[in-house]
């Protein structure tokens, strides 16, 4: 693999603590203000890191049967969920990694969990059923079953969630649990991201394209031409820019002014193997990109979607999900050999 | 830092019954030092503690362009994806389809999929039939006849509730519709695990090797043999066979050789290709031209020849002279020696519109001249093309190139070196009504 450190601005990542869990690192958070960052590992390894130093400060070993396939950390910053293999979704505090909650969804994977932004509801998806448990743990409501397994999901607001599957993005009630709108299309909708005013919808699609819809009008487009499927997208936190993986190249689409339809997305090129995860910094234009190649890339855009990288590191294997902080100030890579490094960002 | 191997898949399909679930448990119960996941869609009876498995509801995702070479197992892409994150438990996947499954989507999952693509490859794709069943079952679905067209192996099972002749007659028309797969006998699908694992995805040097006229050409006949008579009348001798019919054609002047009889049986391959003239018992049959022997009658059955001056005449006839127990006899009745006799591979004798197609040829290819024949091919024909495999030698390079390819996806990598072997190109297509004419000669054009 050519050496992308070599060549790239190392620039605004400074080298700040490394730490490894025991397995592929494969989701993670951190707390509000930073203080901890937890990771989960495929295994079902549970771990919590002191968000400054790095150090350990608790782990847990047992967590999931078969292991861990989610992770969502409460919008207050005290608990968090994960999802595994086992069917169940289990709550817990950050502080001593302690089981609060232990929900079980359903008899298939738990491959979905995500808290509402306001806190009250957590959802989560199994097979083809979502389901949103209130504060306590108890059930709120459950979906019907969907035509095929629920992909992705995400919050619209405090008062919708969004489902995707093959064929159809579905919103529910978060309240009641009743399904309104659907937006269809015929194709495996693989992964999706919501604009923050819950207007736009992006998902990324099987036969390599980004599908989106504006809800508002109901109209919808298509952007194909991506060598690979786009399963990593990302909105910045004004709505004005997708990022898109699907390739070695990040897409990015503007959606100021009349865009994106009839415009060039800009192409952020540094990756040599594929794109896995993108994340926007909160209230940024900075956005962070990982790859097959193990680059985590940090670029700043412009709201037409061009940009540059302003900073890039190499880690040990595929990088797996870069973490922000909420402040936007330090940014951690987890990696496929349970690699987590974190870098300050200036 | 992605140097790891590709672990390989093996796809099992068979109708329900065919014994799918008994081979599953055997081989995850064998030692053989191998960890194996299995994804099952039929939630079978597999009770292997050490074993990782999996079940997963079929899910097939068609794409938005309609093209059903393009359409992928959805669930075995999210099961396979996760898996990949584990691959430190397990060194073998096992695909369980269900017993209607159409195991095209499973096999282009592995084609189509770049990330799939990337961890994983396609190793072979086994076939369970049920010998007992299997033809009532290739007269109602195309499930089951795709599921013969894809396969690396075949294992035709329960052979103990099937006669002898029966399963060979059973044998030779899977085998016409998929020459490329190796077909293995079982009772309780008891075959040993390396006829299910590891094969290597490449299995074509074993294939030619165990049968060296997998690439002879085909003909409309199956039988000649060669009489040298005098001048006279003859007798055609035949007792009841398999069909109430059978085409012949009379050559004279037929050498005895192998090179004349191939002379000759190129000469009849054209007459055959003309329509055939009714001939009952009692009746002469016309020297050097295509005649369809009468034979509903019960009994032994005589047809005559006159021969006017001495000559050797070759009989080129649909079925074996066994098979209707022939006899030439002259006019006192004593039975003629052939001179010469040679049996040929015979063109499908059933209507299955599904065979295969080999193409054999020496020499360099052009890689501009095959990319482009490939892909008219395959984008006219992806549809009816199942599994296509194959050697192939590139114009100044010195590896041999092995590709294989599913509908309208294909894949083409470097083997071994040629050495001092020939460099021979060697080409497998199954499918559905392929023009073997036509494509032969398209791949004779990308030759240097």
């Amino acid at each position: 693999m050519p050496d992308i450190s070599g060549k790239a601005p190392k620039g605004v990542l400074n080298r700040g603590w490394s730490a490894s869990v025991d397995d592929y690192a494969i989701a993670g958070g951190w707390t509000r203000s930073g203080e901890a960052l937890v990771v989960a590992d495929a295994a079902g390894g549970i771990y919590a890191f002191d968000g400054k130093s790095g150090a350990r400060a608790w782990a847990c070993q047992e967590s999931h049967d078969g292991g861990v396939l989610a992770m969502a950390i409460h919008p207050s910053g005290t608990s968090f969920a994960t999802a595994g293999q086992d069917g169940r979704v289990l709550v817990w505090g950050v502080a001593k990694g302690q089981v609060k909650q232990t929900i079980e969804v359903g008899k298939g994977w738990v491959e979905n969990v995500a808290w509402s932004p306001d806190g009250r509801w957590l959802a989560a998806s199994c097979a083809r059923q979502v389901c949103a448990y209130g504060a306590d743990g108890s059930e709120a409501w459950r979906s019907e079953n969907h035509p095929s397994t629920v992909s992705a999901i995400a919050w619209a607001g405090a008062r919708e969630l969004a489902t995707a599957c093959y064929g159809r993005v579905t919103f529910f009630d978060a309240r009641s649990g009743e399904a309104g709108q659907t937006l269809a299309w015929k194709g495996s909708l693989v992964s999706m991201a919501l604009s923050p005013d819950g207007d736009v919808v992006a998902c990324g699609s099987q036969d390599n394209s980004v599908h989106f819809w504006r809800r508002s009008t109901g109209l919808d487009s298509m952007m194909s031409g991506y060598p690979g499927k786009p399963s990593a997208l990302a909105f910045d936190d004004a709505g004005i820019l997708l990022a898109t993986s699907g390739g070695q190249v990040v897409t990015v689409w503007s959606f100021h002014g009349s865009g994106p339809e009839g415009t060039t997305p800009g192409a952020l090129e540094l990756h040599v193997e594929s794109v896995t995860t993108l994340a926007f910094a909160r209230r940024s234009m900075r956005l962070a990109s990982g790859g097959r190649d193990g680059a985590v890339v940090v670029w700043s855009l412009k709201k037409n979607g061009e940009g540059g990288p302003i900073g890039a590191a190499i880690v040990a294997d595929v990088v797996a999900d870069l973490l922000w902080r909420p402040d936007g100030r330090a940014l951690a890579a987890l990696d496929a050999q349970g690699g987590v490094t974190a870098w300050r960002v200036g | 830092m992605n140097a790891m191997q590709k672990v390989p898949v093996s796809i099992l399909t068979g109708f329900l019954g065919s014994g799918k679930t008994t081979l599953l448990n055997r081989i995850l119960s064998e030692e053989h030092g191998k960890r194996i996941a299995v994804i099952e869609n039929e939630y079978g009876e597999v009770g292997i503690d050490q074993a990782l498995v999996i079940d997963a509801d079929e899910e097939i995702f068609e794409m938005s362009n309609g093209c059903i070479c393009c359409t992928v197992r959805g669930d075995l892409i999210r099961v396979l994806g996760n898996l990949m994150k584990r691959r430190d438990k397990f060194d073998y996947v096992l695909v369980e389809t269900t017993g209607l499954a159409d195991p095209g989507p499973v096999a282009q999952t592995f084609f189509m999929d770049d990330e799939i693509r990337a961890e994983f490859s396609l190793d072979g794709i086994v076939t369970l039939v049920d010998a007992a069943h299997i033809e009532q079952q290739l007269g109602r679905s195309d499930e089951s006849t795709e599921q013969i067209a894809f396969a690396d192996v075949l294992v035709l099972n329960k052979t103990d509730l099937v006669d002898a002749e029966a399963l060979d007659s059973l044998e030779s028309r899977l085998r016409e519709m998929n020459r490329m797969a190796q077909v293995v006998r079982s009772e309780q699908a008891d075959v040993p695990v390396d006829t299910v694992l590891n094969l290597g995805a490449f299995n074509l040097d074993e294939v030619l090797e165990r049968r060296p006229t997998f690439l002879e050409p085909e003909y409309p006949f199956e039988w000649t043999g060669v009489y040298l008579l005098d001048a006279g009348r003859y007798e055609l001798s035949l007792a009841d066979g398999p069909d109430p019919w059978m085409s012949l054609v009379v050559v004279s002047d037929q050498g005895t050789d192998d090179a004349a009889l191939r002379e000759g049986a190129e000469w009849c391959v054209r007459r055959y290709a003309e329509a055939a003239e009714d001939i009952h018992p009692g009746q002469a049959i016309p020297v050097g031209e295509h005649v369809n022997l009468r034979l509903e009658s019960l009994g032994r059955k005589s047809f005559f020849l006159e021969v006017d001056a001495p000559a050797r005449l070759g009989l080129y006839a649909q079925h074996t002279a066994e098979e209707f127990d022939l006899q030439l006899k002259d006019r006192e009745g004593s039975t003629i020696k052939e001179e010469a006799e040679r049996t040929w591979v015979a063109q499908h004798e059933h209507d299955d519109e599904v065979g295969s197609i080999a193409i054999e040829a020496d020499g360099d290819l052009d890689p501009d001249l095959l990319n482009m024949w490939l892909s008219e091919l395959l984008r006219e024909r992806g549809v009816d093309l199942f599994r296509m495999k194959g050697f192939l030698s590139f114009r100044d390079e010195p590896l041999r190139y092995v590709f294989q390819g599913v509908h309208m996806l294909f894949d083409s990598q470097p083997d071994r070196p040629w050495g001092d072997s020939p460099r021979r190109n060697q080409l497998v297509f199954i499918g559905r009504n392929l023009d073997e004419e036509s494509m032969r000669r398209g791949f004779e054009a990308c030759l240097i």
